[in-house]
């Protein structure tokens, strides 16, 4: 592989990592908002080093083996081709946020993090929007009573259950860093027909106490009785 | 590419290709262009039909394991090239023991400071190598400092709230392992074995070589870091979360299983411990031990310590590293969890 191949192999990459930071928002598919400037930094990093190669070697082909080129450079194996992968799947594949499908293979549930922090209490006669996580959090946790009663608003996506027919739940995946570390969480709907999967929706409605003593909180979705059900175009962070 | 190339480069002064530089219109910018071409043409012609649920999903984790090792890769690269072309290495026999056996544990215990994850501590261990630091500090600072940091200590406070033994306990299981491989390396490693990667500081200005070092070890290391992030997407999508449930209950098989758990999903170590702790079913010496093994041993580690130092070496300490994990988390979680 010679210089002007690395280089303008770093020129794909970087090229492609400023695309989906700064003149689109897909890099909300793959971490967390708070990558955005340090993948631009490393963008332009990455970007520069190729520019650079690309006009030294531009000045070195006009110069004709004189001197500007005494610098050693080591041989770079051919393995640096695969960098171009990545690139090759941004723009092929242009792939979405993780969603039914990753959603619907962890069926055990996971927890969500940070459940057990404690909770304000929520204002009364109003629907009170929170995320799927608080929700749960909430449900499973000391403070289960805040949602006795309460109508909240949850936005997430429809996965359908893997085990019982009639049953459906509202999923989101909840990440910590990137796509690679995300949790599913899922809140089973009640009295609400289930949309296509994989369709986002905004559900409002009200948790339904599970029968007492039968089982741990933890081990089964909480229940949302449906009041009603809004379908809404994919958020710009599709994860929470 | 093969070590005798390598070591040819570091002996001759200049180096044979000098003379015969690749002309510019050879080969690889052609193959070049068709890449490009297939780009503009891929995204017309194939991209309705790369639609696949298990495809995209896989894609997804693909893109989002090299998207945030980016970052980290950049600044361990471009921290490593400024070790290399602007330390001098009598800084480092200053700045640590003589004697390699306490270089060690100065070394790991130095891997506090450094924030970032495993992807960057491997450039920059290289880099430290190169510049006359004793490898098996070298190697200790590179399984402590992705383990030890003070953003990974605070993010496994926040996870795990109510229980700050667990920060400890990964504190000083991390950087127990990262010493006693160090010296289990220093006393039976073998020379031949660790290739180091040689970094002929250029005779041009410092910039230049700084340059040349940041951009051989990118592409080198970065290379190597989207094989192993395809292995672990692979892995995140096949393997399915739900088997693991069953031997949450089993003493020992929870722990080792738990410590394959992160070889395999190779998370970033600035966010595994929020994985672990949505782990409920497991006990807590195997979170530890999840902890312990994620940042010194996973598959995009495996891959990244094989470009850079030699198949003969990660062979040989990737399973050292690998058991002496497990044991001192089982020990760890005895004695403080």
């Amino acid at each position: 592989m010679n210089r002007l191949t690395q280089s303008m192999i770093l020129v794909l990459l970087g090229g492609a990592v400023l695309r989906i930071t700064t003149v689109s928002t897909t890099y909300l598919n793959y971490v967390k908002p708070g990558f955005r400037p340090f993948l631009i930094a490393a963008g332009v990093v990455v970007l520069a080093l190729g520019v650079i190669g690309l006009v030294q070697e531009w000045r070195g082909a006009s110069h004709d083996h004189d001197d500007h080129d005494d610098h050693d450079h080591p041989h770079t194996p051919g393995v640096a081709w695969l960098l171009t992968l990545p690139v090759f799947a941004i723009f092929l594949i242009a792939p979405p946020a993780l969603g039914a499908f990753s959603a619907k293979s962890e069926e055990p549930q996971a927890r969500p993090v940070a459940a057990a922090e404690t909770y304000d209490a929520l204002a009364a006669g109003q629907v009170n929007e929170m995320t799927i996580a608080e929700f749960t959090g909430r449900a499973w946790g000391e403070g289960a009573g805040s949602l006795a009663g309460q109508q909240v608003r949850l936005t997430g996506f429809a996965v359908p259950s893997a085990k019982k027919k009639d049953r459906w739940y509202l999923a989101r995946i909840q990440i910590a860093c990137c796509a690679a570390d995300g949790v599913a969480l899922k809140v089973a709907v009640l009295d609400a027909e289930m949309p296509p999967e994989n369709t986002w929706v905004e559900v409002v409605g009200t948790w339904k106490r599970p029968p007492s003593g039968r089982l741990e909180p933890g081990t089964i979705a909480p229940e949302l009785t449906a009041v009603s059900l809004t379908p809404i175009p994919q958020p710009v962070e599709p994860y929470e | 590419m093969s070590e005798r190339v390598e070591t040819q480069a570091a002996e001759e002064v200049p180096p044979p290709e000098w003379g015969r530089r690749q002309p510019l219109g050879a080969v690889s910018p052609w193959i070049f262009v068709v890449v490009v071409g297939l780009l503009l043409l891929g995204r017309l012609v194939f991209a309705p039909y790369l639609t696949a649920p298990a495809l995209q999903a896989w894609a997804t984790i693909f893109v989002a394991i090299c998207v945030q090792a980016l970052p980290f890769l950049a600044f361990g690269v471009l921290l490593s090239a400024a070790i290399t072309a602007f330390v001098p290495a009598s800084f480092w026999t200053r700045a640590l023991p003589k004697r390699p056996f306490l270089a060690v544990p100065v070394a790991g215990a130095a891997g506090a400071v450094l924030p970032g994850c495993e992807c960057a501590s491997v450039p920059v261990a290289s880099g430290l190598m190169s510049r006359g630091v004793t490898p098996a500090a070298a190697l200790s600072f590179l399984l402590a400092s992705p383990a030890i940091n003070p953003i990974v200590i605070v993010a496994t406070v926040v996870a795990f709230p109510g229980e700050p033994m667990m920060a400890v306990a990964r504190f000083a299981a991390s950087l127990l392992v990262a010493v006693v491989a160090g010296w289990v390396w220093l006393r039976f490693g073998r020379s031949d074995w660790l290739r180091i990667p040689s970094r002929p500081v250029g005779h041009g200005p410092k910039w230049r070589s700084f340059v040349e070092a940041m951009r051989h070890d990118f592409l080198h290391a970065g290379g190597f870091l989207v094989v192993g992030g395809a292995t672990a997407a692979t892995m995140n999508v096949v393997v399915p979360r739900a088997w693991l449930e069953s031997v949450a209950g089993v003493p020992v098989v929870s722990v080792l299983v738990l410590a394959l758990l992160a070889v395999i999903l190779s998370i970033c170590s600035e966010a595994d411990a929020f994985v672990a702790a949505s782990l409920t079913a497991f006990s807590p010496t195997a979170k530890l031990a999840f902890l312990v093994v994620g940042p010194m041993v996973d598959l995009k580690l495996i891959a990244l310590q094989t470009g850079t130092f030699g198949r003969r070496f990660a062979a040989r300490f990737i399973p050292l590293t690998f058991v002496l994990a497990v044991a001192v988390s089982l020990a760890a979680g005895e004695v403080l969890l």
